[in-house]
């Protein structure tokens, strides 16, 4: 004879007869699977603005003497129009070349009127960086014109002050002049989001710099990125060195990798703990009903068929847990912003961080209820059927 | 052959260092139709030899038939497909399932056993109609008295139409005329259902209702002030 399960609605009841107690597990559950979803949300929110950063038909040109550090980048003002003259295979529409000049610095930006100062990411830009970078889009406002700057809608978060701040019309003050907001621009996840962008003639003025700190080259394919690299390994005399955007952010994510890999770490502490809440409230759940289930072996149900069904309360119960940690994730915790020393990105709850958040819940059922009621099963059906 | 035969069955425990052996080769022969119920002292067996008979305890030797099968050769799982099948418990202290309705308690036993869902609604409500609760299937335990709790029990047990219903103290927890009415009701299952039963009580009155009594005395089954034994030394 096949093994007969308990009827579905019966395992669904009991976790409606001590209210109180499967509410109390459904929020710390809940709770649980809800910093489990936060870790996965800050780790992908990581992830996928480094990724969403780099362009793979996109080359980044900059000082062999600086690393893989750009801020410390200094080239020749004259590389853009060397590189658009030089190389083929650099992407052009209506005449005009993909090529970008940029200046990249970190500095000190004051905002608002009682003048709170945060540590902000500048790139001095021409009206080529859009044709290069091509998620950047302008949500309000306009291009920047003279003594004007486009923010974008991750800088608040990075500067640490109110969003209301750095809204089209409002000033702020760096390198010691004022700039005025022309617009805010979004780059799908992309760093540039947390970044101050100024028109480049107007920044090198402020600076009292002619050089820049890099150029981003548009290619027709990824393949001509190599035309880029033997224009810099050929002019030596210009000190430059190549490299994909793709491959830079890689590189750069490697540096975040101890973050990511603690992230996980604190993934598997916070289920772990969650499994102990869980064993515990099966403990005292199957304790209280040992004779009940010992009733329903003697009328014939099989201990597995019985274990499934308190599996399947345990269950239930941390599914609900996932629903309610997701929908809260969902409401208050995807897209928040957070700061790192890139600039910022947005947490990310995500069908991964959901799978995982589900994916939790289920072993926090499963493992929670296993140990308790195998312990049920094994007391002889004569002894546990006389228990009070 | 007998509907149930308990040959030389031996049963132990371990307490601290002593070990009690409240069965100590009994025998028992039970026909179809039987109402028998079992007295003894406190500890001497009665409930253990019940539990064996219903496949909830194991012997440490000796054999019990139930039927063709010889239920001490079964493993767990087919001992608890057997039990769905073969036996009826009433339990002291009605033991039904809080979770679920009268009627849905009665159902439980036959969710075991391949029938339709029409054909389980017919037998449930036979079973609830023999025990005179139809108007409280949807009632649950907490709803309830503790005689209808038990009658409930006895639906429980006997819907299936058991080869065996065994019940353990049934009226143990019930004031006078609650027992007076779930003895009855016992009576009634094995004169117009035809049932087997095995019933363990205290109470010689409740002992009384039943078609054949025993004792069991240190150890032994006795019936009629007279000790069982083996259908060998019988028949000779």
């Amino acid at each position: 004879m096949a093994m007969k399960l308990l009827p579905w609605d019966y395992g669904v009841r009991n976790l409606f007869r001590r209210p109180s107690r499967s509410a109390l597990t459904l929020g710390g559950l809940s709770i649980v699977v809800l910093l489990v979803l936060v870790v996965v949300a800050f780790i992908r929110g990581l992830e996928a603005s480094l990724a969403a950063t780099g362009q793979p038909n996109v080359v980044l040109v900059y000082a062999l003497s600086s690393g893989a550090d750009i801020e410390n980048s200094a080239i020749p003002g004259r590389t853009p129009s060397l590189l658009a003259a030089s190389v083929a295979g650099v992407r052009q529409q209506h005449g005009v070349k993909y090529v970008s000049p940029e200046l990249y610095l970190g500095t000190r930006i004051t905002v608002g009127e009682n003048g709170s100062e945060g540590l902000g990411l500048v790139r001095g830009v021409t009206t080529s960086a859009p044709l290069v970078r091509q998620q950047v889009q302008i949500l309000e406002g306009n291009w920047p014109a003279a003594g004007e700057v486009l923010v974008g809608r991750l800088a608040h978060s990075k500067l640490g002050c109110e969003k209301e701040l750095l809204q089209p019309g409002q000033m702020i003050e760096f390198d010691g002049r004022q700039w005025k907001i022309s617009g805010v621009f979004a780059a799908g996840g992309a760093a540039f989001e947390s970044e101050v962008w100024a028109p480049l003639a107007d920044l090198q003025s402020a600076l009292k710099r002619q050089d820049l700190s890099l150029v981003a080259v548009g290619m027709d394919s990824s393949e001509a990125a190599a035309d880029v690299d033997l224009f810099c390994r050929e002019r030596i005399d210009l000190e430059l060195k190549s490299v994909s955007e793709t491959a830079y952010y890689a590189d750069l994510q490697k540096h975040y990798r101890p973050v990511r890999m603690l992230g996980w770490v604190v993934v598997c502490l916070v289920a772990g703990s969650g499994v102990f809440a869980g064993l515990n409230t099966m403990y005292g759940a199957v304790v209280g009903r040992i004779r009940e289930l010992a009733t329903l072996q003697a009328i014939g149900y099989r201990r597995r068929a019985i274990m499934l069904t308190l599996i399947q309360e345990a269950t239930l119960l941390a599914c609900g847990g996932a629903l309610v940690a997701c929908i809260l994730g969902l409401m208050f915790v995807n897209g928040a912003a957070v700061r790192f020393t890139m600039g910022a990105f947005m947490l990310r709850v995500d069908s991964v961080g959901i799978a995982i958040a589900c994916g939790t819940a289920v072993i926090l059922g499963v493992v929670g209820a296993i140990p308790p009621s195998a312990k049920a099963m094994r007391l002889p059906v004569v002894e546990a059927i006389k228990a009070i | 052959m007998s509907l149930v035969e308990v040959v030389d069955v031996s049963k132990e425990f371990k307490s601290g260092e002593e070990t009690i052996r409240p069965l100590d080769g009994v025998h028992l022969t039970i026909e179809e139709g039987d109402f028998v119920s079992l007295m003894g002292a406190s500890g001497s067996g009665k409930s253990t030899l019940l539990n064996l008979v219903a496949g909830i305890d194991e012997v440490n030797s000796g054999h019990i038939f139930v039927g063709d099968t010889d239920i001490t050769e079964l493993n767990r799982g087919k001992l608890a497909d057997w039990r769905a099948a073969n036996i009826g418990y009433v339990f002291q202290t009605h033991n039904l399932i809080p979770v679920l309705t009268a009627y849905e308690n009665v159902e439980l036993p036959l969710l075991l056993l391949p029938m339709t869902a029409s054909e389980r609604a017919k037998r449930v409500e036979i079973a609830m109609a023999a025990v005179d609760l139809t108007n409280r299937a949807g009632h649950y335990p907490r709803q309830m008295s503790g005689g209808q709790e038990q009658r409930v029990g006895i639906a429980r047990a006997i819907v299936a139409n058991p080869t065996v219903v065994v019940a353990d103290e049934p009226t143990g927890s019930l004031d006078d005329d609650t027992t007076e009415q779930i003895l009855s009701l016992l009576q009634r299952v094995n004169r117009e259902l035809g049932m087997t039963l095995l019933m363990v009580t205290h109470d010689a009155d409740a002992a009384q209702r039943a078609t054949r009594q025993l004792r069991l005395e240190r150890g032994q089954l006795v019936e009629n002030g007279k000790p069982i034994l083996p259908r060998a030394l019988r028949t000779a």
